[in-house]
């Protein structure tokens, strides 16, 4: 160990090293920072939401007396609260929707609705922890293994420092360890600092640092392996960059480019327009006919008394669901497409090692694609919930008070 | 048991598929200065790295002090200080720094006032003592080189051109310090182009051509020590490609 403390002695009297982790150390705590204030904002938001519909909810509530009137103008919040390592690894939460208020008409609309708003927030990413890790830190490893032999080599030490006496133990090993110490402890120095502000559970806590070390050491062997050979210091230095740009940058986006092209998926704004047509069409349609289709699926209001006039909440409602069935293989496509890119991007990752730590980081801070179904998988929960409180309602002819229009069910997240 | 010094024997290296050193054989006692001449791609260098064992040795054998660096590289890497050409030190570390850095890297750690003394031995100025390197002479860095040598006290000093760069008043301090050293029985090899140092402080001077021990002069112990003409001619003999008989 001793070793290793004279090397890092040794490593921050060199000013450029220094720079590079002092840079290193700067940008962590600026992403863990822009973290904190993004998760921060987005709780805002879902704060800001639910009051506002709070207060929508009460004006609502002053008008709409019967089931049909309350189910169609009151909004019902959903939101997807950031997990506390969410500061860390945004993941999807820049490119989906983290709060998204339903109604009890067709949904596939609704949820698709918002991808349109989307690519914009895409093109420049979040600035997060991960992005520093994952992109910026092998850089700076890059920096500090580059010419650790070769410059030696080339300030005609290495014969000097090879004569030393175990010189792979006193020198090498320590040289490479202080290096990997170093970058390690400034980012998950700065990392934990962030942890701790947001209250992350320590398990987690350890299993994203785990994978901050692991990233970091699949790197400090590639750049050990490659400075330890007869390259020059400049060779070095563009093999490493072009390692680095291959790793990171040209094998996840060909792959991604090939994964796509493999797996076509329906455009989410096909499957919102074609809702949306659905449920349009269906003003022009038999009327007992949509009930009929209707009452299959729900035989228990089967017995309903037949329309008396030209416009009643029950067939409007009931064609706002038959315009969901009716996308569903549409939607049921678009994730079962999403899902197979996602696997096939999963078996991409078992071969670029970092790009597997990245999903990793993003599934421990629930921000991963899985984490997006599931909040998915809760508004759908959600919508069948408050469509199959209302139906009794519409259907029955059962009495709808006050009382009833507050014990809406309410939403619950994870 | 007193220091035993270096030996070579039919020393053989191969590098690139051909024979660097040829059955080389030498011979340092303790206390005692070679200085091993030759021209450019001789074997000089390659015969300082087979000693280092940083070099495979074909056949022959390399005793340091009487270990085999084939059979004990740390041991004989542990009798053994080495000067390179470039007086491999550390711009960016003071004079003390650098002495204190190796040494740490020898495991070896030595008192302030064995340091201060080292120092004064070499006739380094005290106040370049905490100066970084880079505003040091060639001459200066050699001087905290030897102060590094004097401080590891190893039993076996290899130096690689040592002169090179050095002013003449530089060099003849350089030779006294390596007089001390001699003084305190340690057997020193230096390879080297310079005739005329070498004839100053070697105890025995040896030319090598092709990898081979071509010639070998033993100082008198009256002046003149060498026959400095017939050395001369051997010498430039031997740049020119020609053996000398």
């Amino acid at each position: 160990m001793k070793h290793v403390w004279r090397e890092i002695n040794f490593l921050v009297r060199q000013r450029a090293s220094v720079w590079a982790i002092a840079l290193l150390a700067g940008l962590a705590a600026l992403s863990v920072g822009l973290g904190l204030q993004e998760v921060a904002r987005q709780k805002a938001a879902m704060s800001e939401v639910i009051a506002l519909q709070k207060k929508d909810t009460a004006a609502i509530k002053v008008f709409a007396t019967d089931a049909g009137d309350a189910a169609y103008y009151r909004f019902h919040p959903t939101w997807d609260p950031p997990s506390a390592l969410a500061f860390a690894a945004l993941g999807q939460r820049d490119i989906a929707p983290s709060t998204l208020r339903i109604r009890a008409l067709a949904l596939e609309g609704q949820i698709y609705e918002n991808e349109a708003q989307n690519p914009e927030l895409a093109l420049p990413g979040r600035f997060d922890f991960a992005f520093v890790l994952i992109y910026l830190a092998p850089l700076v490893l890059v920096v500090l293994f580059y010419d650790l032999w070769s410059g030696e080599r080339e300030a005609g030490r290495l014969s000097s420092l090879q004569a030393v006496p175990k010189a792979w133990v006193r020198i090498w090993l320590p040289r490479v360890a202080a290096r990997f110490g170093l970058v390690s402890s400034v980012l998950v120095v700065v990392f934990w600092g962030g942890a701790l502000i947001s209250g992350a559970g320590i398990g987690d806590t350890i299993a994203f640092t785990a994978l901050i070390l692991a990233l970091l050491g699949f790197w400090t062997l590639i750049a050990t392996w490659v400075a330890k050979g007869a390259g020059s210091s400049p060779t070095n230095a563009a093999v490493l960059a072009t390692i680095w740009f291959v790793i990171t940058l040209i094998a996840p986006a060909g792959s991604n480019l090939v994964i796509n092209a493999a797996t076509p998926i329906p455009d989410g704004a096909a499957i919102m327009r074609e809702n949306r047509e659905a449920v349009h069409d269906a003003w022009d349609i038999d009327r007992d006919a949509t009930l009929q289709r209707f009452y299959k699926l729900y035989p228990e209001y089967a017995t309903s008394p037949p329309m008396q006039r030209p416009f009643e909440w029950k067939w409007y409602y009931a064609f706002q669901h038959l315009g969901d069935q009716q996308v569903e293989p549409l939607s049921t496509a678009y994730r079962a497409g999403i899902v197979e890119r996602e696997a096939r991007a999963g078996l991409v990752a078992l071969a670029l090692p970092p790009i597997a730590i990245q999903r990793a980081l993003y599934r421990i801070a629930g921000t991963d694609m899985s984490a997006q179904w599931d909040y998915q998988d809760r508004i759908r929960a959600y919508h069948t919930q408050l469509r199959t409180y209302y139906y009794p309602f519409l259907f029955s002819a059962k009495p709808f008070t006050s009382a009833d229009f507050d014990a809406a069910p309410a939403y619950a997240p994870r | 048991m007193g220091r035993q010094g270096l030996s070579l024997n039919e020393l053989v290296v191969m590098r690139g598929g051909r024979s660097v050193l040829d059955g080389l054989t030498l011979s340092v006692p303790a206390g005692h200065i070679y200085a091993l001449l030759g021209g450019n791609g001789a074997g000089k260098s390659t015969a300082l790295f087979a000693t280092l064992g940083l070099l495979p040795v074909m056949s022959g054998q390399v005793l340091v002090d009487g270990k085999d660096p084939a059979e004990e590289p740390d041991a004989v890497r542990a009798a053994i200080a080495y000067l390179s050409e470039t007086v491999a030190l550390y711009e960016h570390l003071t004079a003390r720094e650098n002495v204190d850095y190796f040494l740490s890297l020898a495991n070896q750690s030595r008192t302030n006032a064995e340091i201060v003394e080292a120092f004064a031995q070499v006739r380094l100025d005290p106040t370049a003592q905490d100066q970084r390197l880079s505003a040091f002479s060639k001459g200066m860095r050699q001087k905290t080189a030897i102060a590094l040598a004097l401080l590891r006290k190893t039993p076996v000093l290899l130096l690689d051109e040592p002169t090179t760069g050095l002013d003449p008043q530089a060099t003849q301090d350089f030779h006294a310090l390596l007089l001390d050293l001699k003084a305190s029985d340690v057997a020193i090899l230096m390879v080297t182009h310079d005739l005329l140092g070498a004839v100053d402080v070697a105890d025995t001077i040896g030319l090598i051509i092709d990898g081979k021990l071509a010639s070998q002069w033993q100082a008198q112990s009256t002046l003149p020590r060498f026959d400095l003409q017939a050395l001369y001619g051997a010498f430039t003999q031997a740049r020119a490609g020609n053996t000398p008989v």
